[in-house]
């Protein structure tokens, strides 16, 4: 299977069906709480989940230049862009669930592309070095050689073109995901806008950590040899689903 | 349809977002907080002693996280309990923050510099207190500029959190761009300037930081004057256009804030594939240069 065909394969079809769910909206407040919620919260964490496979994310070595994507931890980027997008999608707390799941995804998506970009900024014009790849012979999105532009003694440096469209996409998902999450939490459970806030952001923690471990930390993007892990972070993301929707009804039953 | 005073509450809070992350990135430099922070820690075990500050309280969203949270909380809690007026309650908010950033950063550093006494590195305690002012005071800028962020964003835009909850989130956010991108231009090019410009850092050349200063030794001071001209301003470019990319786009009701930060993000995929074209060009390749050469600059 071609790279490109395994990243947009995935990852369009997701938000395809996240799409669909959502349409669905007002009809989640009608069935059963429990049901509705088991299956937006699990569906939620597994987008969360497979977003972050998505982030080409470099841990301290990118920050050295040493290897490709962006410099900082996975949990710590993909958190950074998911609670973007769940700040966009709160702003629209009142509108339908179609509207609240696009903003969060397009919001988390728009931050992961600036921070990219601005990322590229510096390894072209402040380190001095071409955005480029050890992990691929070509980039299959535009086709340039990969190697030749790698610093000897280095997995890579910046963030070639494949890995920031890959990006995109985990922004997509992370904040669509995020963003099904918080519509469960304040308009199925009920909860106040800020429980919810607090209780999706713990949710988006968990399942970060949880591809953080499965990638060992570091990836380039969808056509990284380590994206084929994804279906073992899949499984894990459906039982913390599970285990996270009966802790969030317990919550709102209890506590509210 | 957007009005002129809605575009003017995106522009401020892109003003405010903009200091936020440009003096994020200087505590975090002038710390050596974050990734880079792996090389200074790195540096005693291959007998490169320094005088950097070394700290990692932890990573930088979530220390941001927490920073806004604290300066948040006290604040709501004076303006809502004691009815004092914003600017009034973020001051003590952020003052309060600043002690317990301080606490942080005094132990963080010690620890960190005590675990390397086994291969004889030293604790300059002139460093630790020359060093304490500007953290505690670019951290205060951050915060200061975060909170109000979310003050602006709970009470004139009506957003359902709460701004304590805002201001922890803005945190995380600014936390994840700061170590993003303005580290990269401290953790690759001002720790290893003695190295030529224009390549990444060997793993062969790790902890193998630069220590000289222009007279004397280098200490994170120095550090965060070589960040300040290029990897700050940056940064706080970045959070600013974030922050007002996603504000001015909300503005335009519903689905046309969708379409204009997908349009945005968009011309970041466009813009970011023509200067990696145009750096492939003008740099060339390495295929003349061994590790070697690179490792080895002196």
């Amino acid at each position: 299977m071609g790279l490109n065909a395994r990243g947009f394969g995935i990852s369009i079809p997701l938000l395809i069906a996240a799409t669909i769910v959502a349409i669905l909206g007002t009809w989640w407040l009608s069935i059963d709480k429990i049901i509705a919620n088991l299956i937006l919260v699990t569906f939620g964490s597994v987008l969360i989940t497979i977003g972050v496979h998505y982030v080409p994310v470099g841990g301290a070595p990118a920050a050295m230049a040493t290897a490709t994507g962006v410099g900082t931890g996975t949990t710590q980027l993909a958190a950074g862009s998911g609670l973007t997008g769940l700040i966009t999608a709160a702003a629209m707390s009142d509108k339908p669930f179609v509207v609240i799941l696009w903003n969060g995804a397009i919001g988390a998506a728009l931050m992961i592309a600036i921070t990219m970009l601005v990322g590229n900024f510096i390894y072209i014009y402040g380190v001095g070095v071409p955005p480029c790849s050890a992990k691929v012979d070509k980039d299959p999105i535009t086709g340039w050689d990969q190697d030749p532009y790698v610093t000897p003694g280095t997995e890579g440096h910046g963030i070639p073109t494949v890995s920031f469209v890959s990006g995109i996409f985990g922004g997509l998902l992370g904040g669509a995901g995020g963003g099904m999450v918080y519509f469960s939490l304040y308009k199925v459970l009920k909860m106040s806008p800020a429980l919810a806030g607090i209780t999706a952001m713990g949710i988006f923690y968990a399942n970060s950590v949880l591809a953080s471990y499965n990638i060992g930390g570091t990836i380039e993007g969808y056509h990284d040899p380590k994206f084929k892990r994804v279906h073992r972070a899949i499984i894990s993301s459906i039982v913390f689903g599970i285990v996270a929707a009966i802790f969030t009804y317990a919550i709102s039953y209890w506590v509210m | 349809m957007v009005g002129l005073a809605e575009v003017g509450i995106a522009a401020t809070m892109g003003a405010l977002a903009t200091i936020a992350g440009a003096f994020e990135d200087a505590e975090s430099d002038v710390g050596s907080q974050s990734n880079p922070n792996s090389q200074v820690q790195l540096a005693p075990q291959m007998m490169n002693f320094h005088r950097y500050f070394n700290k990692a309280i932890s990573g930088e969203p979530v220390s941001y996280m927490m920073y806004g949270a604290i300066a948040g909380t006290i604040a709501w809690v004076f303006m809502t309990k004691f009815g004092l007026p914003f600017l009034a309650a973020v001051a003590i908010g952020v003052g309060i923050n600043a002690a317990v950033h301080m606490i942080f950063a005094t132990t963080a550093h010690l620890g960190r510099i005590a675990s390397a006494a086994e291969f004889g590195h030293p604790i300059y305690l002139d460093v630790v207190l020359s060093h304490l002012g500007p953290i505690a005071g670019f951290g205060a800028i951050a915060t200061f500029c975060i909170v109000s962020l979310a003050y602006i964003q709970w009470s004139i835009l009506k957003h359902p959190f709460p701004m304590p909850l805002l201001a922890a989130l803005w945190g995380v956010t600014v936390g994840a761009i700061g170590s993003s991108t303005g580290d990269v231009h401290y953790g690759a090019e001002r720790l290893y300037q003695h190295y030529p410009f224009g390549c990444g850092v060997p793993v062969a050349a790790h902890g193998n930081i630069t220590r000289k200063a222009e007279t004397g030794i280098r200490n994170s001071m120095d550090s965060v004057f070589f960040c300040s001209k290029f990897g700050n301003p940056a940064t706080g470019l970045c959070f600013g256009l974030i922050i007002f990319f996603s504000t001015w786009a909300g503005l335009f009701g519903p689905w046309g804030g969708v379409i204009a930060m997908a349009l945005v993000t968009l011309a970041a995929l466009i813009i970011s594939n023509r200067i990696e074209k145009k750096a492939r060009k003008e740099y060339g390749t390495y295929e003349d240069v061994s590790v070697d050469e690179i490792c080895d600059p002196i």
